[in-house]
């Protein structure tokens, strides 16, 4: 009598059962790694047998096969949450029977490569990676897919859209009008939220253990803490923060304490946007700021960009950062000299509040208008930014920052975080409210680039505070009166 | 008093290497640190203070030549030796092509005078005038309808913007120098017109037309933004590729200097073979009458 006639699966469903239930939950980690174990299958086996568990689980209940043979080509910024999304690729491939390529670039010119791509209406790529700030020159020059539309028809059932942050959501939404509310009424989804970054602080511990500082509480403790770095640690200054003349210098920890110190950078007044970085609030943080870099910064600030203050705190040039979490959690890895000596925490920069408002860059994905394939790209987009993948990226591969609530709960990825100190807990205390800060206008990278320039002159003394912002105020209203927006 | 002399000469051979030894290690530092940083990891070229003497590595020239990079935070796939080859590709078949269009024309305009000559020649230079991003966009619309977007072809086609133009206006300097009464004599004995320019003029201009195809060489090599805007990932020249080493999780500086060092070789390779032609086709100038 053969094992089939008494009723029993062939030995080989054996495995494909074990890996099913583990997907449908029914079965834990640990009982999964036992047992795999027990069946004798090796890693690579049980990945594979993992993978197809996962694209038969996730094929229950939606058409994935709508689309087979179609090719789909991705632009794709040089990115660890890129990098996790290749390694997972064959699922998706498996799943529905697309074939999918990429073009990779490095960061420093792939929005070079996105906009050329973009504005000759080239439909070459079907789905592309980008930040929320850049869909407020896209999403309004009809060049990107408004994906409200795919999100609610076109999505399997297990998509949850509801899973993804809040704030992260609304921050990749906006209607096109400037001034308008990110997320508000009549906002078109330009892009689907991916990974993270929030702003807070990266410390090394080995130079405040050695200098006998604390993580700093506020602002006003920060230029303590970082002066007294300067003075005692034997060499590492104080804080690292970018300086560079670039939007990107204001976006980060700059503009999550400014917002905290009740900072806007514009006021609606009569439907027109008006200036607002000489107000009171932003004149008390600013003057903190500058003092702050000046006492304790890098001496060549007005060149740092993300990566000399990155390369500092992995180095041990500084003593810690004030900018994305994630730049310092990858400084505690790889071949850097402080790695393991790094440890992460939440900063609410003004004394009389306690919640951090850190404002966050959200890689998203985004579907080209010009894309002849559009079903087809959406399925791929609403894979990539899916549970299932999600949590694949962040136990595997550097997806450390993701927008899903339930990655967060995953206790393999708790497990694994857990070994950079704080870096879960500053997540919890900061993801409600972190979201974009920044009123959406289409100058955007002018106007933050000016208000660079200012802070940059203001820090070599070339202009007091007071006179600088109210100078920059200025000058930007006359932008925006140019451009008809105030 | 031949002896004040003698020690005066020693005195000021001294001074004078001295002197060049100033200006040589002034010109040359840059490139000797770029070359120690390439046989170093990241963490010794990121220690403070920086140091001169160190244990060399290869790893970052065997991560470039094998294209994989394994570190203690995972495996990177390197394509910089595609580059390369690409980089080598698109500069050597856009000079050649070049050399065949515009060395007979420099020829043209340097002995012929015709309706509108100066005008073309003009309109042929008034394309190394125009900023490369003002004519990508309109390029790219006309590229994809032509089914030349994201080819070899249609790159070095775009190519002869930077190539063309030089050695059109470089050549052309070198046939208008050279007196065309020996081209003359030799027709006077009945050869054709064309042996007159392949046996005569061609090879007077020869330095010249060196020159100009290392420059137009040099100046194709170090493009940037065609490529980039016309072609996938994987026709990206060194220039392009090269940035693949700033990475979010930070910069490799050793490959970086690894990759700067394997990106001038064939550059360097080529000026130094073409030297000697080189310093006649400057000095050629210099003795005109």
């Amino acid at each position: 009598m053969t094992r089939e006639t008494k009723g029993e699966r062939p030995v080989h469903e054996k495995p494909r059962d074990l890996f099913d239930a583990f997907v449908a939950g029914r079965v834990g980690r640990r009982e999964l790694l036992r047992r795999t174990a027990a069946l004798g299958l090796g890693a690579t086996a049980a990945t594979t047998l993992l993978n197809a568990a996962q694209t038969r689980a996730l094929a229950a209940d939606y058409n994935w096969k709508a689309h087979q043979g179609t090719a789909l080509k991705l632009l794709l910024n040089k990115h660890p949450y890129a990098d996790a999304m290749i390694a997972d690729i064959e699922t998706f491939k498996n799943l529905t029977g697309m074939s999918v390529t990429w073009d990779i670039f490095p960061e420093d010119v792939y929005f070079d490569k996105v906009t050329a791509a973009l504005s000759s209406r080239s439909s070459e790529y079907d789905a592309f990676m980008t930040g929320a700030y850049q869909t407020w020159q896209y999403g309004p020059a009809g060049w990107l897919v408004d994906l409200n539309e795919y999100i609610k028809g076109k999505s399997a059932p297990n998509y949850d859209w509801d899973g993804v942050l809040e704030g992260l959501r609304a921050s990749t939404a906006w209607s096109g009008k400037p001034g308008d509310a990110l997320g508000g009424p009549g906002a078109k989804q330009w892009c689907v939220p991916w990974g993270f970054e929030l702003n807070n602080i990266s410390y090394n511990q080995r130079i405040f253990e050695k200098v006998g500082v604390h993580v700093p509480k506020n602002l006003p403790d920060m230029l303590e803490v970082a002066a007294k770095i300067t003075k005692d640690a034997g060499g590492p200054y104080g804080i690292g923060v970018r300086g560079s003349r670039s939007w990107a210098t204001i976006h980060p920890g700059f503009l999550s304490g400014y917002t905290n110190y009740g900072g806007r950078d514009f006021e609606m007044q009569g439907g027109k946007l008006k200036a607002a970085m000489n107000s009171p609030q932003s004149k008390e943080f600013t003057k903190l700021w500058v003092k702050m870099i000046q006492d304790s910064g890098p001496k060549n600030w007005a060149t740092y960009t993300w990566y000399q203050v990155g390369t500092d705190l992995g180095a041990g040039a500084s003593g810690m950062i004030y900018d994305a979490d994630i730049l310092g959690y990858f400084m505690n890895g790889g071949d850097n000299k402080e790695r393991g000596h790094l440890a992460y925490a939440a900063f609410a920069a003004n004394p009389k509040e306690s919640t951090p408002t850190a404002n966050v860059w959200i890689w998203s994905l985004a579907m080209s208008n010009f894309s002849t394939k559009k079903d087809a790209a959406w399925d791929f987009i609403q894979w990539a930014t899916g549970t299932d993948h999600d949590l694949f990226g962040a136990r595997k591969m550097d997806f450390v920052k993701p927008v899903r609530t339930k990655v967060w709960e995953d206790p393999e990825f708790k497990q694994k975080i857990g070994s950079y100190p704080g870096y879960l807990q500053q997540y919890t205390e900061t993801a409600p409210k972190a979201k974009i800060y920044f009123t959406p206008q289409p100058l955007f990278f002018n106007l933050t680039t000016d208000w660079a320039a200012a802070l940059q002159r203001m820090v070599a003394k070339e202009v007091p505070v007071d006179e600088g912002l109210d100078k920059l105020a200025e000058n930007i209203n006359r932008q925006l009166k140019g451009a008809g927006l105030g | 008093m031949a002896h004040t002399d003698a020690h005066s000469s020693r005195l000021g051979r001294l001074l004078r290497g001295i002197a060049l030894t100033a200006v040589v290690v002034f010109f040359l530092f840059p490139i000797v640190w770029i070359v120690m940083m390439s046989f170093q990891t990241n963490e010794q070229i990121l220690r403070i203070p920086p140091r001169l003497v160190f244990e060399p590595t290869l790893i970052n020239y065997k991560a470039l030549i094998s294209g994989k990079l394994v570190t203690a935070a995972g495996s990177l796939d390197l394509p910089f030796m595609r580059n390369l080859g690409n980089s080598v590709l698109l500069s050597a078949v856009s000079v050649l092509v070049s050399l065949v269009l515009g060395v007979p024309a420099a020829y043209a305009f340097a002995r012929f005078r015709f309706r509108l000559g100066e005008n073309i020649a003009f309109t042929l230079l008034s394309f190394r005038f125009a900023p490369p991003l003002l004519v990508l966009l309109p390029l790219s619309l006309y590229f994809q309808d032509l089914g030349l977007a994201n080819t070899y072809t249609g790159l070095i086609w775009v190519y002869q913007l930077i190539c063309l133009p030089l050695i059109l206006w470089i050549v052309r300097g070198y046939f208008e120098d050279a007196s065309p009464d020996v081209e003359h004599a030799y027709r006077v004995d009945g050869h054709s017109w064309w042996r007159a320019f392949t046996r005569i003029a061609i090879p007077l201009a020869g330095p010249g037309i060196a020159a100009a195809g290392l420059l137009a060489f040099i100046f194709a090599w170090n493009n940037f933004v065609f490529a980039l805007i016309l072609a996938s990932a994987d026709k990206q020249p060194v220039t392009v590729g090269a940035l693949a080493f700033v990475t979010a999780s930070g910069i490799q500086y050793g490959q970086i200097a690894a990759a700067i060092v394997l990106s001038i070789l064939p550059t360097l390779a080529l000026a130094l073979y073409a030297q000697r032609w080189l310093v006649e086709g400057l000095s050629l100038g210099a003795v005109k009458g």
